[in-house]
């Protein structure tokens, strides 16, 4: 249309435009972003402060106010058993699944037949719902009739049955394997992709001067992913942390608390105990030391996100 | 590491066998399926069943014992729901974070940090109060809404990267030849930015047919469980029925894994190109 070189608005009203425009795009994000989390982080903190148990969630504005449940909730040594619990959970998680990461990624990185299919499958894991990774593994490992207890048997590891979730000494190990198998590929994805960008040349010359394998690794591989692996590690130790479909539907936090992260906990005291305040602690307390892992990681993260 | 490997076919054998290998528990779950009980409930099972033996009466009974074409349908409902919400607040967002300079840039990547931060087992408290206040317990409005925006922040920055990628020129061209911002966006970014959205909505679709939190707590009526919860409720039975139990659990698997499987390669490039900025 020839009209629009005669009728170009002013640029103070042609920035002003863009501008709303600009907001009127973002607005129904901004919204979501306020209704579905902002304010819900407000009420979590408001309901903090507000004591006692309540079946009636609606009056819990009508509570006491105070700081009893931060006094109850940490003093309690159980909240701290499930601070432990939630480490022990997050780093046996990340470490093996970085390391199965690390060594898938290093193999495909590769020009072979078959690689983007094999690609996919490895990375198939990720798809599967928590709950049907638990409910997979349970059968895996059950104590009867499981084929991992069949496998030891027959390798002579065991003479009796192990059963995995019922047992205080075993049930922790037996909810970080499923959750090592879905967060592997997390890793895989994301080492493949900062190993691809690494210039090719780099190798070329490497193979020029006759590097082995394991120097190309630690001195071209390595230097030019590390950034991205300690992203990887930072983002999937945040997920692993707050994790709650594997080890609730495997255990419920049981036996005898030996799975109750502070997720399954803050879970437990709000719908199984109608403990809101106390629940409400337990999830500030979690975003407390979430934001310490993030603050320790700062600098990878300011990268990333800002 | 990178390059032709000296036997590209030896390697494919090697990452093959090792894919086997971490793919052990998705064939341990079919063959459950598919062997008789007498079979499944062995003390030595069989690790490779004979052909005569495979039966496909396990799905017929868990469709008949549970109501899995409901929570089937349900998950659907509520997973197709949630992502198409998701995914044009997010392009929307994502579009204009990547054209222009507002206040709100500074805060996105906060925004995005705060929800890798927060626990789903946390936020479902307020969203719990929030959906009883408004009489939502019980509806899958209420899950698709809470689905759909958890899925925000992560898809809008996701789309921004994309958009980033895609030229200016492009919709400035267009603009000059008389079409707005708005059409120029839909018409000319949109279509552009398909391999984009397709990782996006891959993404948002696995995350909102996993949920279980959120569909466990505001849903009670078992005839609105979602696939996830129905699946639960299979375990606390007294004497599980596990060829029963993995048939409904190939089944909830296949939509996300077909998906995934032809999808794969745009949820590869959408992520790399999304954090490698």
């Amino acid at each position: 249309m020839p009209s629009v070189a005669i009728t170009a608005p002013r640029p103070g009203s042609l920035a002003r435009r863009e501008r709303r425009f600009a907001y009127a795009l973002l607005a129904p994000a901004v919204v979501a972003v306020f209704a579905l989390i902002a304010y819900p982080m407000y009420l979590i903190f408001a309901m903090s402060f507000r004591e006692g148990k309540s079946l009636n969630f609606l009056a819990l504005n009508t509570r006491p106010f105070g700081l009893a449940n931060y006094q109850i909730v940490l003093t309690d040594s159980a909240t701290w058993h499930s601070v432990w619990v939630s480490f022990a959970y997050t780093f046996g998680t990340i470490i093996p699944a970085f390391l199965i990461g690390l060594g898938t990624a290093v193999l495909l990185n590769r020009v072979f037949p078959l690689r983007r299919w094999l690609r996919s499958l490895m990375l198939l894991p990720w798809a599967v719902p928590g709950v049907m990774v638990s409910i997979v593994f349970l059968w895996l490992f059950d104590a009867s009739f499981g084929v991992v207890n069949y496998v030891l048997r027959t390798a002579g590891l065991i003479s009796t049955d192990v059963a995995w979730y019922t047992t205080e000494s075993t049930a922790l190990v037996a909810v970080i394997i499923p959750t090592i198998w879905k967060s592997y590929p997390f890793f895989t994805l994301t080492l493949l992709a900062a190993m691809q960008s690494i210039p090719g040349n780099l190798y070329e010359a490497a193979e020029v001067d006759g590097a082995t394998a394991w120097q190309r690794f630690t001195n071209i591989t390595w230097p030019g992913i590390r950034g991205q692996a300690t992203l990887a590690l930072v983002l999937n130790g945040l997920w692993a942390f707050r994790e709650f479909d594997i080890i609730y539907a495997a255990t419920g936090g049981g036996p005898a608390k030996a799975t109750e992260t502070l997720g399954i906990r803050a879970y437990n005291e709000a719908f199984g105990y109608f403990y809101m305040g106390r629940a409400a602690v337990i999830g500030v307390l979690m975003l407390a030391i979430a934001l310490v892992a993030v603050m320790l990681a700062r600098k990878q993260l300011r990268k990333e996100f800002f | 590491m990178r390059g032709d490997p000296r036997h590209p076919l030896a390697w494919t054998v090697g990452v093959a066998l090792l894919c086997l290998a971490l793919l052990f528990p998705f064939y341990w779950m079919t063959v459950t399926a598919v062997l008789p009980t007498s079979q499944v409930l062995a003390r030595e099972p069989t690790l490779v069943p004979a052909l005569a033996d495979i039966s496909f009466r396990a799905f017929a009974a868990a469709f008949e014992r549970k109501p899995l074409a409901t929570w089937l349908t349900n998950s659907l409902l509520v997973t197709v729901g949630a992502t198409a919400l998701s995914l044009v607040i997010a392009s929307l967002a994502g579009y204009s974070l990547s054209r222009f300079r507002t206040r709100a840039q500074e805060l996105t990547g906060l925004t995005l940090l705060l929800t890798k931060m927060l626990p789903g087992s946390l936020i479902v408290i307020p969203f719990f109060i929030m959906a009883t206040t408004f009489h939502l317990i019980d509806s899958l409005w209420a899950l698709m809404l809470a689905n759909a925006a958890v899925g925000v922040p992560f898809a809008t920055w996701l789309l921004k990267g994309f958009f980033d990628g895609i030229p200016r020129d492009l919709e400035h061209a267009a603009m000059i030849d008389g079409c707005g911002h708005l059409t120029a966006f839909l018409y000319i970014i949109v279509p552009l930015a398909r391999p984009g959205l397709a990782a996006c909505a891959i993404y948002l679709a696995i995350l909102t047919w996993s949920d279980f939190v959120f569909a466990k707590t505001l849903i009670n009526d078992q005839a609105h469980w979602t696939i996830t919860t129905g699946m639960v409720s299979f375990i606390g039975e007294h004497g599980i029925d596990w060829s029963a139990l993995m048939a409904a659990g190939v089944i909830s698997m296949v939509p996300m894994v077909v998906l995934f499987l032809l999808l794969e390669p745009f949820l590869v490039s959408g992520m790399t190109s999304g954090s490698q900025r």
